[in-house]
């Protein structure tokens, strides 16, 4: 039990940041970014090399963090500069990387000499306390992470990114330049993926080249999953968007440390996360629903109108088309179908065009 | 204020569904003169309100706001010039965002984003006096999203964002289309009442016969990419709405049953 706790703590914190960067492309700009992939193993493949090259672990976590961020900036220019979506992008960004990741290892796996990275000096501590140090320091890494990118959230610039994922149309004619934000967006996503690929490594102690493989997936898992505890319900709230994010990845590395605890083999885990992936989907779609009928049953239970509550503003978010206008609060339409969605994002690329 | 020059816009040039939307217009709106547009489907009065905001690139012809030529700049670049109502009284606000937050993005329209917070203490409480004006009780809804807010309520924020930095045009595209006839007599009051205090140039487009000739201090009739009519002062006011639509409709293009209604 106790090393449940650790062992998800150790594996889960320096997932932070990335499911961070995943949450603002995937949840704020509606769209799929599998550049990260890529990244979060460049990351953790430069940082590796720098470090067994003699280089200081400031200087080779910045050095990875800004390959990663030029990364997503590649993403962002092929998007541009070709028309191809996003999507589309980040797959070649993902393949291509690969090679590179490749490239800058040397071989498919190398291990950190463990004298030379964050935990460095905690060599020669008793096992149980150089896991709590390894704890306080990821922790405090994430911290300082989340608070700047829920500052900046925040800002001005911030609020024209939120803005551009919720109606693109609008704040271009609120003077957003589209591209400048999907230009930040995409880098802040992909070096932060570096960034976690960076803590990653030194704290398991070597670099792979397939340590990124299936993050975005992984992430976009940890962040349904945190919506189903944190339920931010919209962009304006960036202290309940970093709950979840952190609420949804530490679950999501509690259900793969608990499956590995249970007995399963390290290759069962690209299953439990697909299952994961799966029952965050169903819940998020039904537990509403759910609710609701446990509210009805309970007389206005609390939890059923909670949900219900909840649900309103995050249905009526993809709202669109012309509602006859009343002074009361608009009706939550029914639940459209992501397609919906999709139109619009081709309608913009057109408008942009 | 604006200017066109032989402004003339073709959607796919070239393909066998080459459409002229819009065919050599020229057209100077001054300063403070509040003009209105009719025309029926097809006409260009989209097309027009598009090249003016930057969403389409004119064929040939220029674009000038303030006597800056924007021809070539993007829709956000000439965003600080000028302020646009979409006709879905949707699309003007981003749903998800707080009521605060939909203020403060207009807030800064037209000028640099900084790293600075977007919403303070302070810029509240100048937001709660502006919506105060608009009387329907949102100076206490900040931090609602504003997908909780009716469409009449949406479009009287997005009059309101319009307004929080002096544009030089204001482009009214449908603006009351979709409202009902209550709080369409009240958006328009607030669009007056803006245009008053703003002293720009703007350019409303409607259906309504009726709004055409009693708004505004000029009114222009477009059909078939062309402005056809431009009539301003005592003879616009002494048009008859069923003139109005035998003007529309006498040049070749049947008015819709829309404009028939709302006559």
């Amino acid at each position: 039990m106790r090393f449940l706790v650790t062992d998800t703590l150790i594996a889960g914190l320096p997932l932070l940041p990335v499911v961070m960067g995943i949450y603002l492309v995937v949840r704020i700009r509606q769209d799929f970014d599998l550049t990260v992939d890529g990244s979060f193993t460049l990351g953790g493949a430069i940082t590796a090399v720098l470090l067994n090259h003699g280089l200081g672990v400031p200087l080779a976590m910045l050095v990875a963090v800004a390959g990663a961020a030029v990364a997503g900036l590649v993403t962002t220019g092929l998007h541009l500069a070709f028309r191809i979506p996003v999507i589309l992008a980040g797959l070649v960004m993902s393949i291509g990387m690969t090679t590179l990741n490749l490239r800058v290892l040397g071989r498919p796996s190398i291990s950190l000499d463990s004298g030379r990275t964050l935990f460095g000096g905690l060599i020669g501590l008793a096992p149980e306390v150089q896991d709590w140090l390894t704890i306080a320091i990821l922790a405090a890494f994430a911290a300082v992470f989340l608070a700047v990118v829920g500052y900046l959230l925040l800002t001005e610039v911030g609020l024209a990114l939120r803005a551009t994922g919720v109606n693109p149309r609008m704040a271009r004619a609120q003077g957003v330049d589209d591209r400048r934000s999907l230009a930040l967006c995409l880098a802040l996503a992909n070096s932060s993926a570096g960034l976690s690929g960076a803590l990653t490594v030194q704290s398991q102690g070597f670099s792979d080249s397939s340590t990124g493989t299936g993050t975005l997936l992984a992430g976009v898992g940890a962040v349904m999953l945190g919506e189903l505890i944190a339920r931010p319900g919209g962009a304006s709230r960036v202290g309940r968007v970093i709950a979840a994010v952190v609420a949804g990845t530490l679950l999501y590395r509690l259900i793969l440390v608990g499956a590995l605890r249970a007995g399963l083999q390290a290759t069962d885990l690209s299953g439990i996360t697909a299952l994961t992936l799966v029952a965050a989907v169903a819940l998020n779609r039904y537990l509403p629903e759910i609710g609701r009928a446990l509210g009805r049953v309970g007389a206005g239970g609390r939890f059923g109108s909670r949900a219900v509550a909840l649900d309103g503003p995050r249905t009526a978010a993809v709202a669109s088309g012309r509602s006859v206008a009343d002074d009361g609060p608009t009706v939550p339409p029914a639940r459209q179908p992501a397609a919906a969605g999709r139109a619009a994002a081709s309608a913009t690329m057109k408008e942009a065009g | 204020m604006l200017r066109l020059d032989g402004v003339r816009l073709v959607h796919g040039a070239g393909t066998p569904t080459e459409v002229v939307a819009l065919d050599h217009v020229d057209l100077e709106i001054p300063a403070g003169q509040f003009v209105t547009v009719v025309g029926s489907n097809g006409a260009g009065k989209s097309s027009l309100v598009n090249v003016v905001a930057g969403v389409y690139r004119p064929t040939r012809g220029r674009v000038l706001l303030g006597g800056r030529d924007v021809t070539r700049l993007a829709v956000h670049a000439r965003a600080g010039a000028v302020a646009r109502v979409f006709d879905d009284p949707l699309a003007g606000t981003a749903p998800d965002l707080s009521l605060a937050d939909n203020l403060a993005l207009a807030a800064a329209r037209g000028r640099r984003r900084r790293l600075s917070p977007a919403v303070t203490p302070g810029r509240r409480a100048g937001m709660r006096e502006d919506l105060a004006v608009l009387g329907l009780g949102l100076e206490h809804r900040l931090a609602d999203p504003v997908t909780l807010l009716s469409a009449g309520q949406r479009q009287s924020v997005t009059m309101l964002m319009a307004g929080l930095r002096k544009p030089k045009l204001l482009l009214l595209d449908e603006h009351l289309a979709a409202l009902d006839p209550r709080t369409r007599a009240r958006v328009l009051d607030l669009t007056l009442q803006m245009h008053e205090r703003l002293g720009c140039a703007s350019m409303m487009i409607t259906h309504s016969m009726r709004h055409a000739i009693e708004v505004g201090d000029r009114l222009l009739v477009m059909s078939r990419g062309r402005v056809i009519y431009d009539v301003a002062g005592p003879a616009k006011t002494a048009l008859t709405p069923s003139d109005l639509v035998d003007i529309v409709s006498g040049l070749g293009d049947a008015p819709s049953d829309r404009q028939l209604l709302a006559g």
